[in-house]
């Protein structure tokens, strides 16, 4: 923007511009051609405007109130959030980092109790969709992350995206090889299964089966990083009491048992660490279901040995050291199911 | 700068006469020679204590920040990382003569271990010294303390916007909590922590409850916090009671208290204040934002079973509202004058590295009565003639490393002078003690 002369423009005015040097952007190609470059840096430099009209620069104040809510009156009508996000892979590198920057900005706008933005997105899903999508680019899927977690900070946002069939292809996002892309899917799909406690319960106790079997696979995962890293959140989540529903459907299980056992012995110390946590809530259970009991018994002599053996060096953790003493009480106290078909479970009932 | 007064000569014991035969046994001429003794104040001399530099553990350790019934909380630096920390010191003595003390203690140690959360302050080590049966619970620093805040604000009270920016981060803790099967049961300002950067940090989980981790429902029994903020079912004296909902009638009498100074229920005596919560009528004082009364409402209802859950406080209209800022924000009230609550660590870093062992400053009684004299006088003045009261009170010691501020802190605060009184070391006198 010029400092004397030129007076600034009006929100609609660069919405129109902007939309138009996009439009121009996406039929073109980008690179030696010297009418795209001309539309990149239109793109970028409508962006900067947009972006100073938010929050200001050194010294201008952000706009006032009235020219913000026009503004973003002007992106709702125009549907540029959707095409912004749809292109930006073709915009510069700071131009990525504006769109982030106006798009969360937009998004935080409140006018009373009303969140228009966000009733606005619940309207128009694609732009979540897309910004899911933009994990499998590596070139913006950090920007995506950005504006997907200040998506998942509102409630409806977060369940379109939990209950949309793009959500499963988190599963293979926080396992591609570039580290940082991946921990940031990572960070984002914990968000989205932790944040809204009762949404998320819901979610996970109404797709238990699918959610599961995916995730089981994140276990098992090559990847020494997702493998921790989701048994650290399955730890979360199971011991999180708003998903005590999950969490008794998931300790009835003898395959999540058994694999829990096995990353008991895994070879890295934090692993069997976090598979601990998990370990002592199917040992902890006051109603084991035989088929639980029977590993858990067919295993006494040897678990009790392990438990006994496991950690030692945590002599600090008292909380650790109560736990671990309690498991093997539990473990060496297991009486084998009685002929007459009672089990252990049905006596304590 | 905290300023003590140090024994410079061990003063010997007196010795008591125990019965009638030892004073009949005594040189009469003694008793007759026994009598007061009077001392010139300007005889009496107190040495000025060192800022002694304390370490436990790597932690060096500055000013008090709070006093309660278990011990002080001073705040401390690690000397390692160099990051402000607040410490809890408590001592087995005292802890003795609380109900339950050793118990709660161990119950805080155990929670905060396993609790992680931005608004759940954090644990950072715990220390022990055998030999003075003292325990250190080292912890994040806080600024300040929810009610301290409360008590500088005009009428008491916070302007919406800053009371809903706090209330909104119990919500999220207390969700947290309650999550991890942890019931707070002591939910007040008083225990809600406010860090540099405005967060804000629930602590004090001494009479907290965790919940098994199979028990299908909340019910607790301890119930042991602060009578002005226990549900009716509690002062009703019930046995058990829905954890959750009793952490969230607590909640909403913070909430109620933060945004109109007052409290819902009042009485004379704690009997009639649980008398009073136990019928349960209060009201909303009159001009209260309608939204925020409607909320109020339903975290106060008498029946737990009706009593909001934290999710539907999660999706009222005033939770999810953002009142406007409305420019009147409360800040952090200054602590002992400094309105940034600077390090107090630093001052005894300082006088540690940078002031010789020496340099010892001495004044006498007389000293100080002047000062005292001066500052009734400067009352009476209203200060009306401060630049030549101050360039009098520098007088009353020579020695440079007696700054300006300090001096002039004894003629304002007759309190602070009053320290001074305690230990003293005087001259000529053997066989008498200060009493």
């Amino acid at each position: 923007m010029p400092l004397f002369g030129k007076s600034q423009k009006s929100p609609a005015e660069l919405v129109k511009a902007l939309k138009e040097a996009l439009k121009a952007l996406e039929t073109l190609k980008v690179g030696g051609d010297k009418k795209a470059e001309k539309a990149q840096e239109d793109v970028s430099k409508n962006l900067v405007s947009i972006k100073n009209m938010l929050y200001g620069t050194s010294d201008s104040e952000p706009q006032t109130d009235i020219v913000v809510s026009q503004l973003a009156q002007e992106l709702y009508n125009s549907n540029l959030l959707l095409l912004l996000i749809q292109n930006l892979n073709r915009i510069d590198f700071e131009g990525k980092k504006d769109v982030a920057q106006v798009f969360n900005n937009v998004l935080r706008r409140q006018i009373g109790t009303r969140s228009p933005t966000v009733e606005y997105i619940c309207t128009k899903p694609e732009i979540l969709f897309t910004l899911m999508a933009g994990y499998d680019h590596q070139e913006i899927a950090l920007n995506c992350g950005t504006m997907l977690r200040e998506c998942a900070r509102y409630e409806a946002l977060a369940k379109i995206m939990l209950y949309s069939d793009e959500f499963f292809n988190f599963f293979q996002y926080v396992e591609v090889s570039t580290f940082d892309i991946a921990s940031d899917a990572f960070s984002t799909f914990k968000e989205l299964l932790t944040r809204h406690k009762i949404l998320c319960a819901e979610f996970l106790e109404a797709n238990y089966d699918k959610v599961f079997t995916h995730y089981q696979r994140l276990l098992n995962s090559e990847n020494y990083v997702t493998r921790r890293q989701s048994l650290k959140l399955l730890g979360e989540l199971l011991l999180d009491r708003h998903n005590f529903t999950v969490m008794t459907k998931y300790i009835s299980n003898p395959d999540n048992l058994k694999l829990m056992m096995n990353m008991l012995r895994e070879k890295s110390r934090n692993i069997q660490f976090e598979a601990f946590h998990v370990f002592k809530v199917f040992v902890a259970n006051p109603n084991k279901p035989k088929p639980i009991l029977e590993i858990l018994l067919r295993n006494q002599d040897k678990l009790v040995d392990f438990l006994t053996r496991f950690h030692t060096e945590r002599s600090e953790d008292e909380q650790f050291n109560d736990e671990k003493a309690y498991l093997i009480k539990q473990i060496k106290e297991l009486k084998p199911i009685q002929s007459d078909g009672t089990s252990q479970s049905s006596q304590q009932q | 700068m905290e300023q003590e007064i140090e024994l410079a000569d061990e003063v010997p014991a007196v010795e008591w006469l125990n019965n009638d035969d030892q004073i009949e046994q005594l040189d009469l001429q003694t008793i007759a020679n026994f009598n007061f003794n009077r001392v010139s104040s300007d005889e009496i001399i107190y040495q000025k204590k060192q800022n002694k530099c304390k370490m436990v553990g790597k932690y060096v350790m500055g000013d008090k920040l709070g006093e309660g019934s278990y011990g002080k909380v001073k705040e401390v630096l690690d000397s390692e990382n160099l990051t402000r920390r607040a410490v809890k010191i408590l001592a087995k003595r005292k802890l003795r003569r609380i109900p339950n003390g050793e118990m709660n203690v161990r119950n805080e140690i155990l929670f905060l271990r396993s609790l992680k959360h931005k608004n759940v302050v954090e644990l950072i080590d715990v220390l022990y010294n055998e030999e003075k049966q003292k325990m250190y619970l080292v912890m994040e620093y806080c600024v300040c303390v929810l009610q301290e805040m409360l008590a500088s604000a005009p009428e008491s009270k916070l302007p919406l916007f800053q009371a809903h920016k706090y209330f909104v981060q119990l919500i999220d803790g207390l969700e947290y909590l309650h999550g991890q099967g942890v019931i707070h049961n002591d939910i007040k300002p008083g225990n809600l922590l406010l860090t540099l950067d405005d967060t804000l940090k629930i602590s004090d989980f001494g009479v907290a409850e965790k919940l098994e981790l199979f028990a299908s429902n909340d019910i607790c029994t301890k119930g042991q916090g602060s009578p002005a903020f226990q549900p009716p079912e509690i002062a009703n004296g019930h046995d058990s009671f829905s954890g959750s909902k009793a952490d969230v009638w607590s909640s909403g009498v913070s909430l109620y208290n933060i945004t109109t100074g007052l409290y819902p229920f009042e009485g004379d005596n704690i009997y009639r204040l649980l008398e009073n919560i136990g019928k349960g009528v209060w009201s909303i004082p009159e001009g209260l934002d309608p939204l925020l009364t409607d909320l109020l409402l339903n975290m106060l209802q008498f029946d737990a079973n009706k009593r909001y859950t934290i999710p539907q406080i999660r999706n009222h209209i005033w939770f999810n509202s953002s009142p406007i800022d409305t420019g009147n924000r409360v800040f952090v009230p200054p602590l002992k004058g400094d309105v940034s609550r600077s390090s107090t660590v630093l001052p005894y870093l300082e006088s540690y590295h940078y002031e010789s062992r020496q340099n010892n400053v001495y004044f006498t009684e007389h000293d100080l009565n002047e000062a005292e004299e001066l500052a009734r006088q400067q009352q009476m003045q209203d200060s009306s003639s401060s630049s030549h009261q101050i360039s009098k009170k520098n007088s009353i010691s020579n020695d440079e490393a007696y700054s300006t501020r300090e001096s002039s802190d004894i003629n304002k605060k007759r309190r602070t002078k009053k320290k001074f009184i305690s230990c003293v070391s005087v001259k000529k006198l053997t066989h008498c003690r200060q009493s």
